[in-house]
């Protein structure tokens, strides 16, 4: 019996390695095999002819309507509703492997499918009521409505609690009025998941999640935003003028908002991560080909050692980012309870393995990189969005950190009712960290071996499980050392967290990799898994090098220094200094 | 109307040099290669299709349309996609190729035939694995029904099909009567190639190769009838014909040179290669 409530990464910054929980890794069963193979199948036939629209829409920064109706028709909008509301019924695993390939084709489209059942029409599917479902899904299965998520506002982006919006009693029904930023398919859609204010409680805000719908009065939308990439897809300003929005439209609990946006990021985090994947492979096509083909000083430039450490670490970077977005989507799917620490590391490190790949694929191919005619210069326009949306990586890893370390508090009972609403109210949960902090160590000294070692894992691999093992051991001592450092401050130090953050995202992906490879090995065997138990290494060592860096820097760095370079520059507002 | 669509597994043209022979030269390796539907036969299938509805509500079925394979369980994958993208039910002969011939074929497709009494029998007029032609005649053959080869268009009309055969300089055009076995050219899936009863005259397909599922058919066809036969009962003890005598690869192409002009080329020609 799997026990769904562990948490793999809160565990992991105890010292303790549960790897039943990552191990086997995910396979599909034959079934749900089948119905990718034919998905993909129409997904290439449906969009491999369009390549050449793709590029004019990115161009006139518009997808046409009659498009959109195709895609409709085709049953793009249903992909997560269930089978018995007209949808395909696909858990996190299938849709993100089919945002994947939707991506392979064109960035815009995935957004435009992914917008709507990610985070669009989510809320409905994780809180709705079986009146709300029953009258909408069957329309957004079709299309007929599709879905927007309206959180941010122009001064409220991850900073939910500064939203404006408000939404006031009036009858037995509600008042919205506010205005939203940024929407995805805002100009599209039908149907809004709407986050405002309902009141507040000792200064801190109640909000509220809201189902209202495109035809009620006094909705508007602004003009198609003019963007960087994602040109195609439709971003826009929502207005909400006074809009009567019946009680019965409430999504989830009233004064819950807060929770249901969380609950629905971190549900459609594997979509933004399929996403990513699509477009690392679609770029490891071009750089292959175009490596393969492009002669330099009378040689393949595939034969350079720094165009072969390009594209090996993309391959690296995309196994490893496909390894950790299937493990998020095997942990949502298996009913995991508390999984919201692995899907903003899957969300940080597929939106920056992408842009890393993007830029390398455009620099493979030099000037001609930089052409329109290329596909390099759209991919990298099209990728930049994904380390800013759903979540900034600077909050997330603020985020990662933080939650980790309540995670911890949380396992010492005796602390456990002040610690848990770290995250909710992190400045009064804190004031009782210095306490936790002389207790941590002898809680992690006094872990049984046996739970802070891999013992599902082939001894083939014994090297990578090693080095994952002792940077286990240096998470654990990281952690504490960076509470006894700064205590109560640790929520104003920044850096500090960064880099716990990014030693927790390394060893997350890491473990995720040597679970992948290790089922590999068994179903291929020794021979046939060879290049995959390489990717392994290669990413291991990195990994390894990267932490022990990391937790080097946690007693001494130049945090300060470089703090107060930056507080100089602010101060001056320019660069201050001039030979001439 | 009835009509019954052959189709055969074939590995993905495209992925041809993935092709392997053992040093025993006894067999093909089929490890790694990916499999699809020999596209002939998905032409017959858009014509089983397009013969079976008005072109106008392509999603109305006005007829039946069954789609056959002979392979392992794998091609069930195959089957399911034919079943999302229109037919209605679908047999498999359960089987692997390597215990297959077109005379074993075309003996198995009969059986079926006159199990399942369609007025019509479409497939590929070949298969781009073997290249063989072979299976849609012995077929007509065995059953002794008129047959029409390399079909480029069809009409349907009363009691029968008239069909437009490319031939070398032209076009034969032949007027078969039901039941009849067809085998389809690239040519059928033109927007105007093929005409039901039922679609008006001057009606254009908006594309011009086969269609595909969309999504949500692809889970209804989980829920047609897919009925699986083993061979033996089809073709009671009859044994391969044809045997494979060895395998080989083709011997690997000598690079070209570049020519420098018209005269130089007519030299090479001449002298080199030897072809004028």
């Amino acid at each position: 019996m799997v026990d769904t409530s562990v948490s793999f990464m809160s565990s992991l910054c105890m010292g303790i390695i549960e790897e039943q929980v990552l191990i086997p890794y995910p396979a599909m069963a034959a079934e749900q095999k089948e119905t990718l193979h034919g998905v993909i199948d129409s997904v290439k036939q449906l969009l491999g002819p369009r390549a050449e629209d793709f590029r004019k829409w990115d161009r006139a920064g518009e997808m046409p309507a009659a498009f959109v109706e195709e895609l409709k028709q085709f049953g793009l909008f249903g992909l997560v509703i269930p089978e018995e509301f007209g949808g395909m019924g696909f858990k996190s695993a299938s849709y993100a492997r089919t945002l994947q390939e939707i991506a392979k084709y064109d960035a815009s489209v995935a957004v435009t499918v992914g917008a709507h059942s990610s985070i669009g029409m989510r809320g409905l599917l994780l809180f709705g009521t079986p009146e709300q479902k029953q009258r909408y899904l069957p329309k957004l299965a079709t299309g007929e409505m599709i879905a927007a998520f309206a959180l941010t506002e122009a001064g409220a982006g991850s900073d939910a609690a500064a939203l404006k919006t408000r939404a006031e009693r009036d009858g037995d029904g509600w008042v919205l009025t506010g205005n939203k930023l940024w929407i995805t398919n805002g100009g599209i859609a039908d149907f809004f998941t709407v986050f405002a204010r309902t009141g507040e409680l000792e200064g801190k805000p109640h909000i509220t999640a809201f189902i209202v719908t495109r035809d009620m009065p006094g909705v508007s939308v602004g003009t198609h935003e003019d963007k960087m990439g994602l040109r195609a897809s439709s971003t826009t300003t929502v207005h909400f003028d006074g809009v009567r929005v019946p009680a019965e439209n409430v999504l989830g609990e009233e004064n819950k908002g807060f929770k249901v946006a969380m609950a629905i990021l971190n549900n459609g985090r594997t979509g933004l991560g399929g996403g990513a994947i699509g477009a690392m492979k679609k770029l490891i096509e071009h750089s292959t080909k175009y490596a393969n083909e492009r002669k330099t000083f009378g040689k393949s430039i595939r034969e350079y050692g720094m165009i072969k450490l390009k594209v090996g670490q993309m391959v690296v970077d995309c196994y490893a980012t496909e390894a950790a977005v299937e493990m998020v989507a095997a942990l949502i799917d298996g009913g995991y309870e508390d999984y919201a620490v692995e899907a903003a590391i899957s969300k940080v490190f597929a939106s920056e393995a992408l842009w890393h790949t993007a830029d390398e694929a455009l620099q493979i191919a030099g000037g001609n990189g930089y052409m329109c005619e290329y596909p390099y210069e759209r991919m990298i326009r099209d990728a930049r969005i994904n380390r800013i949306f759903e979540g900034t990586n600077e909050i997330l890893r603020l985020f990662i950190a933080l939650t980790a370390m309540n995670d911890v508090g949380s396992q010492l009972k005796e602390l456990s009712s002040s610690m848990r609403g770290l995250f909710d109210d992190p400045i009064k949960g804190f004031g009782v960290l210095r306490q936790y902090a002389l207790k941590h160590a002898s809680l992690v000294t006094g872990i049984p071996r046996a739970r802070s070692r891999f013992t599902l894992v082939s001894p083939e691999l014994h090297e990578a499980t090693t080095v994952f093992e002792e940077l286990t051991r240096h998470l654990a001592a990281a952690v504490d050392r960076i509470l006894r450092k700064h205590g109560r401050n640790i929520i104003g130090k920044q850096l500090a967290s960064r880099r716990l953050a990014n030693i927790m995202i390394d060893l997350f992906v890491l473990a995720c990799v040597i679970s992948r490879v290790n089922a590999s090995l068994a179903a291929l065997g020794a021979e046939k898994a060879a290049k995959e138990v390489d990717i392994l290494k290669v990413f291991s060592g990195q990994v390894e090098r990267r932490v022990k860096h990391a937790f080097g820097l946690i007693d001494i760095n130049d945090d300060e220094l470089i703090k107060g370079l930056a507080d100089h520059a602010f101060d001056a507002e320019k660069f201050s200094w001039d030979n001439v | 109307m009835k009509i019954l669509v052959a189709l055969k597994r074939v590995a993905d043209p495209a992925n041809h040099n993935k092709v392997k022979i053992p040093a025993a030269g006894d067999k093909i390796d089929t490890a790694g290669l990916e499999w699809q539907i020999n596209p002939f036969d998905l032409y017959a299938l858009e014509t089983a299709l397009r013969l079976t509805e008005d072109g106008k509500a392509p999603k109305t079925r006005l007829g039946e349309v069954v789609a056959v394979t002979l392979g392992p369980a794998e091609t069930e994958t195959n089957l399911r996609s034919a079943l999302a993208t229109g037919a209605d039910r679908a047999i498999r002969v359960d089987t692997t190729d390597d215990a297959l011939d077109g005379r074993l074929v075309a003996a198995a497709l009969q059986k079926l035939v006159e199990e399942e009494k369609p007025d019509l029998v479409l497939m590929g007029k070949q298969v781009v694995d073997g290249e063989n032609n072979y299976v849609g005649q012995a077929l007509a053959e065995l059953l002794d029904w008129p047959m029409a080869t390399f079909a480029a268009t069809i009409k349907e009309e009363a009691g029968g099909l008239l069909v437009g055969r490319e031939v070398d300089g032209g076009v034969s055009t032949l007027r078969v009567k039901f039941p009849a076995v067809v085998t389809v050219d690239l040519r059928i899936v033109a927007p105007d190639s093929v005409r039901s009863s039922k679609t008006a005259e001057g009606f254009k397909y908006p594309y011009e190769e086969v269609r595909f599922a969309p999504l949500p058919a692809i889970m209804q066809a989980k829920k047609k009838p897919l009925a699986v036969k083993k061979l033996a009962d089809l073709v009671g003890g009859a044994t391969l014909s044809s045997k494979y005598v060895k395998f080989e690869a083709p011997p690997a192409r000598k690079a070209g040179v570049k020519v420098k002009d018209v005269q130089e080329l007519v030299q090479k020609l001449a002298t080199e290669a030897k072809a004028i």
